[in-house]
Formats: C-alpha cells, structure tokens, sequence
C-alpha cells in the first residue's frame, strides 16, 4: 500500500485509507484511480502527485 | 566539485497571475493585482523543469503588487512552507490563529501537516518580493504549527547566518533541512561546509558569486552534492540563499 502527496498543496492520498468522503473505498490502488480525478482541495492533476515513502506522524 | 545542475534566472518557470479571470478567487487583490512568480522547480502549470531536489519540491521567487494582492486564504497539508520576505511587507493569516506582519528580513515555517489554510497578502504601498520554499516532510500529518524568525543584514554582514535548521538562534524544522543566508558589504569568500551526505542549492538573491568555476548573478542557481567545503566567492553587495537537504 502506497502514499501520494499532491505537489500543487500537500494533500495525502493513502491506498490503504482511500477517500470514502470522495467515494475511493479503502484499499483502492492508486491505479485504479481515474487519469481525469483531481486532487479534492486544489485541483491539480492526478499526474501532479508523487508516490512518497514517509510515516505518519507519531507522538512518540 | 559535483554540480547537480545550474538553473539560471531566465531559464525558471514564470507565470504571472491576475486576480480576475479563472483566478479570480485564488489571487487576492484589486482588478489591477499581479503576482510574478519565477520557479527553480515544477509547480502548477510549469511543468517542464527540474522535479525537486532532496527535499525541495517548490522554490518560487515572487513578487505581490500592492493593494491587497497575493493569495487569498487556501488549504495545505503536508508541505513545510517557507517565507523569507525580502522587501515590502507580507500580511500572513493563517487557520493555527496567527495573524502576522512580516517585513524585509523576516521569515516563517508555516507546516501545514495535518491541514492549515493560509492567506497571504500585501496590503503595503510597495512591491513585497518574497522567496517560497515548500519542503516535504519527514512525518505526514504531523500537528500544523508555526514560526517566525528575522534575520538582521547588518549583525551578520559576510557571515553565514543559519536561519532554519537545527542551530542555536535558527528556526527548528521537521525535516533534515538547513537555510542558510550571506549578505555582504565586501568582496568576501566564506567557505560553507554541508553535512556528510548532504545536498545544497544555493539561490543568488541579488547580486554575483562565484561558486567553483561558475558565475552566479541574480536569480540563478545551483545544487552541489558530495561536497564537505564550499567555497564561494561573493562580490560586496551580495544576498544569497543556502538550503542544505538530505538526498
């Protein structure tokens, strides 16, 4: 399960979490996401997010 | 001497944003407003340049005309945005609460983390050039926060002074990352010794340095790696800007 981060604003797509608020089930791979689907808060392009290998934050 | 690349001033992305039209409501200002942005790295629409490097995934070099123009209040997450204002003044309204007034020589680390908005605007009689840097994160959708910090030309004339990274006096980051700026009244030849295993780009705000055998002017650039001694070469009048990455 891979991470995606929007380059116009930061927004974090998660494979694993999906965007049930934008009607992406969890699990859904980044693929399977349509060429025409735009980042929800700004706008740009599927094209404009990099696959990115950071964790979450922890309070630890 | 490892270059990575030189990226001169003319060869950046530009665009220029009005703040009527399909901008009309992501561009503050009156119909007059303009913003001119030049960018070392793809952003928005500019998508024929360099991806990043390290860390860096934005450095635009921007200008806000006066009466209110810049950017009305709009979301993040993730990105670590850095301001330096180097003239005019800037108007930052972000949703942690903080209303701030920035001035030539101030700057801020603005971490958007697990969601911020921000607003940016000059509302001053003169032009506000500010440079924006925009860091990935070592950790995503960490608690948003906020920092402001000023770097004074005079106490620090011909020295490097460390603005964000992890020194005593300089702005602390979540991420292993290091701004450095030198402002000279003299021909000076500082020597900057990175990290181990640590990138550099360094940003000729205004000015001409030399850097190895190459010639910097205002608004070029260029990135070094393996490098433990950088000597560079500044004429008197000179403002540059260092961001030290990991790779």
């Amino acid at each position: 399960m891979k991470k995606y981060l929007c380059l116009g604003c930061g927004f974090s797509y998660d494979e694993a979490r999906g965007l049930p608020e934008h009607g992406i089930t969890p699990g859904t791979p980044w693929a399977d996401i349509p060429d025409d689907w735009i980042c929800p808060d700004c706008g740009t392009p599927k094209s404009g997010f990099e696959m990115v290998e950071i964790p979450y934050w922890s309070r630890t | 001497m490892s270059v990575s690349f030189v990226l001169r001033a003319g060869e950046r992305g530009y665009a220029r944003l009005v703040s009527t039209g399909v901008n009309a409501t992501y561009v503050a200002g009156h119909p007059d407003g303009v913003i001119t942005r030049h960018s070392s790295f793809n952003f928005h629409e500019y998508q024929s340049g360099l991806a990043g490097f390290g860390s860096i995934r934005v450095f635009g070099d921007e200008v806000f005309s006066p009466g209110g123009t810049g950017y009305n209040m709009h979301p993040h997450h993730n990105f670590i945005i850095c301001a330096f204002v180097l003239g005019g003044a800037l108007t930052h309204v972000n949703t942690i609460g903080k209303v701030d007034e920035l001035r030539a020589g101030d700057y801020y680390v603005f971490s958007a983390g697990a969601g911020g908005k921000h607003a940016e605007l000059n509302i001053g009689q003169e032009d506000t050039r500010i440079i924006y840097l925009w860091v990935l994160p070592s950790q995503l959708l960490a608690p948003p926060s906020y920092l402001r910090g000023r770097f004074d030309a005079k106490a620090n004339a011909n020295r490097f002074a460390c603005l964000i990274g992890n020194e005593p006096g300089a702005l602390p980051i979540g991420q292993t990352l290091k701004v450095t700026r030198l402002v000279t009244g003299r021909n000076s030849t500082p020597v900057y010794r990175p990290s181990p295993a640590r990138g550099v780009y360094a940003f000729v705000v205004e000015g001409e340095a030399r850097i190895g055998d190459i010639i910097l002017g205002s608004g070029d650039s260029m990135a070094l790696t393996g490098e433990d001694r950088i000597e560079i070469a500044a004429r008197s009048g000179t403002d540059l800007l260092l961001v030290e990455t990991a790779l």
